[in-house]
């Protein structure tokens, strides 16, 4: 039979495999913790932008500032947001040992909730000439239809911010995050969470099958 | 978290384990491996060699067992299955040459190599039986350095590395990197007494544990890995030595070379379901405790990962058809530089770092048995061995269980 010392092998090689895979496993939750302290950091910022912008808002009301300013800050803002959606986005379909990003992403749709309102808003006292697209999609579980679906969805709009620029204040955003913010505007405009993902043209129009960038183009003017 | 990550890991973490259990083997006996016992009693030896339609390579197998450098060589049985090629004419000639052959014709054909195996065991007057197959040459130093391992009564069967003689096809050369990695770590697990095949290229068995075990299983698609875990369940130890081997032809084209692992991966299934109830029972050794659970991890994550895959793959194809309708409706590129734009998860680090220690532990073998490893084809090869071939594995699986479930379990 083998030598009495080989037969602890079996065992001490389960506690070298153990340690080091542990090992393992704490570098995969530093790494995914460093990719949200990154997300948080740009959150930090872009909500110290947002809080600007709405500071900046109830002054204009309060002393009849010049609008275009707070139009220009608005798009901007909305702009980039919606890039740091994209990394976000990116993050998230890496991330496995942790769920930190899902918080991440909820902060992310209240300041997205609270920047469609101040867009709503900016139309009405600036008159402003923007248009306000949101696409509300299916986070949690969305199913293979919906996943294909949002997927061309996202190219759409893309291509369509591309197109107008300016013209557009593009949010994404998850409409099955459980926010109340998120849940009123839905509400407010008949959208349900069983028909997502919905693009949401002016608070007007409601588009829930897929359609060419050019449709979309038409129904903006 | 979800549930495939917690696969994923688990399949690392059974990966790591062995590679590490390996590697702390090598480590510990890296000055023992090609050590081997003392020649003491010469015991009477006798060849069994099973053809049929061997008639290429049969006299080479002859000639290459008439140049072993031994003195008890007493007969060389070769069992002729009712060939239909000119095997048996070749060994005529080659009895002409050295009187010591005896060849019995099967009058008919008995469809497995354990039947013949069984047939010249009947025959055999040795101490020890070498099996050897007919496209397998032993090397010059086998007996001299097998023999020994006799002296202890409690061995039953000793083993050598099977090498690939023909390496210049790329599925040859493939092989050739993989029967060195097999012949190094069986001899690895023969340290904690792990040896679970004793190959039929050449295995050198004691006649009274090879009759205590009633010979080969001739139901046994892989007879030779029956034998070896009926010698464990009857408490023989089985041996294997680095430091001589046998040579053997291996499958040249796709085709055999997969119908040659779907028949192993029967035999092994056929063991499993032979020899189930050992597991886990103390009292049957290393078979139950190490060598069926081993088998059976093997066989049930090789399942799982591939019902994973198929799950994958499917679910991939459905969003993809999908995705590709939407985006016609759409008028949407199919792809664009985004798709390009990876960001990898911990799960692909730790994979591609897992794989990584499986090629350092690949090239460490190859090392150790003097290999040359820094030309541009090995290199080459070895990546692919590494990275591709060993995922075929659950492809052979399939067919495999899909030939098992049909009951197709033949030749």
């Amino acid at each position: 039979m083998m030598l009495s010392s080989q037969k602890h092998i079996f065992w001490q090689a389960f506690i070298v495999t153990l340690i080091v895979f542990s090992l393992g496993i704490i570098v995969g939750v530093i790494l995914e913790n460093w990719r949200v302290s990154k997300i948080d950091y740009l959150y930090k910022q872009s909500e110290i932008t947002l809080l600007d912008i709405r500071a900046q808002g109830d002054m204009a009301s309060l002393m009849h500032l010049d609008c275009e300013t707070a139009i220009q800050e608005n798009l901007a803002f909305a702009d980039r947001i919606f890039k740091e959606a994209e990394v976000l986005a990116r993050y998230e379909a890496a991330e496995r040992l942790t769920e930190e990003l899902e918080l991440e992403h909820k902060k992310y749709d209240i300041l997205r909730a609270i920047l469609w309102s101040n867009s709503i808003e900016l139309r009405k006292r600036c008159k402003a000439g923007f248009h306000t697209i949101v696409y509300i999609y299916d986070y949690n579980e969305p199913s293979v239809d919906a996943k294909a679906k949002q997927g061309v969805f996202s190219r759409v709009l893309s291509d369509l911010k591309e197109e107008k620029g300016g013209e557009i204040v593009l949010i994404p955003m998850a409409g099955d995050n459980g926010l109340s913010s998120v849940g009123l505007m839905m509400n407010l405009h008949n959208i349900s969470e069983s028909e997502l993902p919905v693009i949401l043209i002016d608070e007007k129009i409601k588009l829930t099958d897929v359609t060419t960038v050019e449709e979309v183009s038409k129904l903006i003017k | 978290m979800e549930i495939l990550p917690i696969v994923y890991l688990s399949y690392m973490f059974v990966f790591l384990y062995f590679l590490i259990f390996f590697l702390m083997v090598y480590l510990r006996n890296r000055e023992d491996l090609f050590s081997f016992e003392k020649l003491g009693k010469h015991y009477a030896v006798s060849f069994v060699v099973p053809a049929y339609n061997e008639g290429k390579t049969v006299g080479e197998a002859l000639k290459a067992i008439f140049d072993i450098d031994y003195d008890n060589i007493i007969e060389v049985i070769v069992v002729n299955d009712a060939s239909t090629d000119n095997t048996r004419e070749v060994v005529e000639k080659f009895q002409k040459i050295y009187p010591k052959i005896k060849l019995i014709n099967n009058k008919r054909n008995l469809g497995n190599a354990a039947g013949s195996q069984n047939v010249g065991l009947r025959h055999a007057k040795g101490e020890l039986i070498a099996v050897v197959d007919a496209d397998s040459y032993p090397s010059k130093d086998c007996l001299r350095k097998l023999v020994g391992y006799f002296e202890d009564p409690d061995v039953g069967v000793v083993t050598a590395p099977v090498y690939v003689r023909n390496n210049n096809r790329f599925l040859e050369r493939l092989q050739y990197i993989e029967y060195k990695t097999i012949g190094f770590s069986r001899r690895l697990l023969d340290y904690v007494d792990g040896v679970y095949v004793t190959p039929g290229p050449l295995a050198v068995y004691r006649k009274t544990a090879l009759d205590e075990i009633g010979g080969f299983d001739e139901k046994n698609l892989t007879q030779d890995i029956e034998a070896t875990w009926n010698l464990a369940y009857h408490k023989w130890k089985r041996r294997m030595c680095l430091a001589t081997e046998v040579t053997s032809t291996a499958p040249s084209n796709f085709k055999a070379w997969f119908s040659q692992r779907r028949r192993w991966l029967l035999g092994g299934l056929q063991c499993i379901k032979k020899h189930w109830k050992t597991m886990f029972n103390p009292k049957t050794g290393m078979l139950g405790m190490f060598i069926v659970p081993f088998f059976i991890l093997g066989t049930f994550l090789g399942s799982v990962g591939l019902g994973v895959f198929i799950y994958l793959f499917s679910m991939r194809a459905v969003s993809s058809f999908l995705y590709t309708q939407y985006s016609i409706t759409a008028h949407t590129p199919l792809v664009t530089a985004t798709n390009f734009y990876i960001t990898p998860s911990f799960l692909n680090y730790l994979g591609l770092i897992l794989f990584l220690f499986g090629l350092v532990f690949t090239l460490i073998i190859l090392i150790v048995l003097k290999e040359k490893i820094l030309t541009k084809q090995r290199a080459f090869d070895i990546l692919f061995y590494v990275f591709i071939y060993n995922s075929l594995y659950p492809l052979i699986l399939i067919s495999s269980i899909w030939k098992l479930a049909l009951g197709k379990v033949e030749w």
